[in-house]
């Protein structure tokens, strides 16, 4: 039983990286690579201020790292606004190279290769969670109130602006509205989902390591818009919930575990080719 | 009394090439102007001068009084000027009213605090704004095309619909980017009732136009533009019957 709340768990996590992940590349168009960077940060964040000599409680230390996030997601988009769609992939994958030197080489900061172990648990309004099965209920919480916001989000007008830019910047310019505004917006709730989803990732594993955080990890998020659907709240759910569980479809197949990690890579990287050849909207979305 | 519209100078290099020269011109508030000129005359980099969506080298553009140097598009927007384009630019993925309610100035909701922490709000302010952008759909006949997405719109439609979204900007002075190119005869017919009807209702059209008929049954003023120079500002009947004029435009072929 503890096997599938852990599965839920963080499938949970990655839906909240997987609304991220679908507001940028999805909607807005801003072809980011480096959301795993972004979650990153924010785990790492609230492993140091909870693990720090004054300890700061839970709940700030997650508000301050969403906050750091916002303003990094905004920082690492800002590209997006001056090079146009190709470069900006070429400047994110950049951005995401070098966070991963910074997360393996930076040992005092983040224990380096070898992590960071240690992480205590949350707790929020005195109340410990230790549990898995509490932490099914605080994922929740958090992946819920994450998917409510992306609806309300993309109900209203600045959804639909959003929609417009990925179409047409000079259109939505020519239209009077403030294209900058609209993609920095767009970027800071990015990073906030990004950055909550670390400080949950970081104290529900209690040891955090940067290949959790690197380019595998920012390509796993787009391949779960891609095979979800792009653009959709049902996509950014199904999409984590759906990849999460191919590993442990894999373990009931009888493969050696030395093989299991590159399988996993290599199905992947099947899926991805696979469905933007013949299902590019994915299961419950719209074309990429 | 000052210009309603008035351009000074504008002077413009692409390169080597002199897009705009030394042009000067005044539009007149609540008229239909026809800006014509052979290919490559400068039609739409004076749009895009005026729009700020270029800022030419030298010359100023002067608003209703007030110099719009140096503002960016979405400005020139809310000071009272909206634009279409050559190529439409629409929005092909969204429906003809979400083209529409995009234009649609200051809503609600257009950030995502406001629209996470006040929904109500947002959607109120939403029923509101759909009510309006009907009613613009309504205006250029394209009210039963209001739920469609717009790439299975027909041209004619399309083109219509480029109105709709620069009326929704609220803005008075409208440019348009030949609205009655590659139209059918209906559609033609259509497009002029509708650009009459908007000078009726107190707008001012600056419209680039080939159609030389077009020009004569719409325009009260024509400039002609030739090689990014203004060769002529008259009325319609003076400026088609000006030979040298003709001789530019048809290349001697009249």
């Amino acid at each position: 039983m503890d096997f599938l709340y852990s599965y839920i768990v963080l499938a949970e996590i990655y839906v909240l990286l997987g609304l991220s992940t679908n507001l940028l590349v999805g909607i807005a168009g801003i072809f980011s690579v480096s959301q795993a960077a972004v979650f990153g940060v924010g785990a790492y964040l609230v492993a140091h201020f909870l693990m720090a000599q004054d300890a700061l409680p839970f709940v700030p230390s997650l508000a301050i790292a969403a906050a750091c996030c916002v303003a990094l997601n905004i920082l690492v988009t800002l590209p997006s606004l001056r090079v146009a769609g190709d470069y900006f992939v070429v400047t994110s994958f950049g951005i995401q190279l070098l966070a991963t030197a910074v997360f393996t080489n930076w040992t005092a900061g983040t224990g380096g290769a070898n992590g960071l172990p240690g992480i205590p648990p949350p707790d929020i309004l005195g109340l410990q969670i230790e549990s898995t099965q509490q932490y099914v209920v605080l994922c929740t919480v958090a992946a819920g109130l994450g998917c409510l916001c992306f609806f309300l989000v993309m109900r209203a007008p600045f959804g639909r602006l959003l929609r417009a830019i990925r179409e047409d910047e000079l259109a939505v310019a020519a239209a009077g509205k403030n294209v900058l505004r609209a993609k920095v917006s767009a970027a800071a709730l990015a990073g906030a989902f990004a950055g909550i989803a670390g400080g949950l990732y970081a104290t529900f594993l209690s040891f955090i390591d940067p290949s959790s955080f690197d380019l595998d990890a920012s390509i796993l998020l787009l391949t779960m818009v891609v095979v979800g659907g792009a653009r959709t709240l049902a996509g950014s759910i199904i999409g984590p919930f759906l990849l999460l569980a191919l590993p442990q479809v894999l373990t009931l197949i009888d493969i050696p575990t030395t093989i299991a990690a590159s399988a996993r890579q290599l199905i992947y990287g099947v899926l991805l080719i696979a469905f933007m050849l013949f299902r590019p909207q994915g299961l419950a979305g719209e074309r990429l | 009394m000052t210009a309603y519209l008035q351009a000074e100078n504008l002077d413009h290099h692409f390169g080597g090439l002199r897009a705009l020269r030394e042009c000067t011109f005044t539009i007149n508030q609540g008229r239909i102007t026809c800006l014509v000129g052979p290919n490559g005359a400068g039609k739409t980099t004076i749009f895009n001068a005026i729009t700020g969506f270029l800022k030419p080298d030298e010359g100023s553009v002067t608003f209703k009084g007030r110099k719009l140097d140096g503002l960016r598009p979405q400005a020139i927007v809310h000071a009272g000027i909206a634009r279409t384009f050559q190529n439409l630019r629409l929005f092909v993925d969204l429906t003809a009213l979400d083209n529409v309610m995009v234009g649609i100035g200051s809503q609600f909701g257009e950030e995502p605090i406001g629209a996470i922490f006040r929904p109500l709000h947002t959607l109120r302010g939403q029923r509101r704004r759909r009510e309006e952008a009907l009613a613009t759909l309504e205006h250029v006949g394209l009210a039963d095309r209001a739920r469609d997405v717009v790439r299975n719109l027909s041209y004619g439609e399309q083109k219509l619909l480029t109105v709709a979204r620069v009326l929704a900007t609220g803005a008075e002075l409208l440019l348009l980017d030949e609205p009655a190119s590659g139209l059918s005869a209906g559609a033609l017919d259509a497009v002029m009732a509708l650009l009459r009807r908007l000078q009726s209702e107190g707008k001012t059209l600056l419209v680039v136009e080939h159609n030389t008929r077009v020009v004569q049954q719409i325009a009260d003023d024509v400039l002609f533009l030739h090689q990014g120079h203004l060769m002529a500002q008259g009325t319609p009947e003076a400026i088609i019957s000006d030979p040298a004029l003709a001789e530019i435009y048809f290349g001697g072929a009249l």
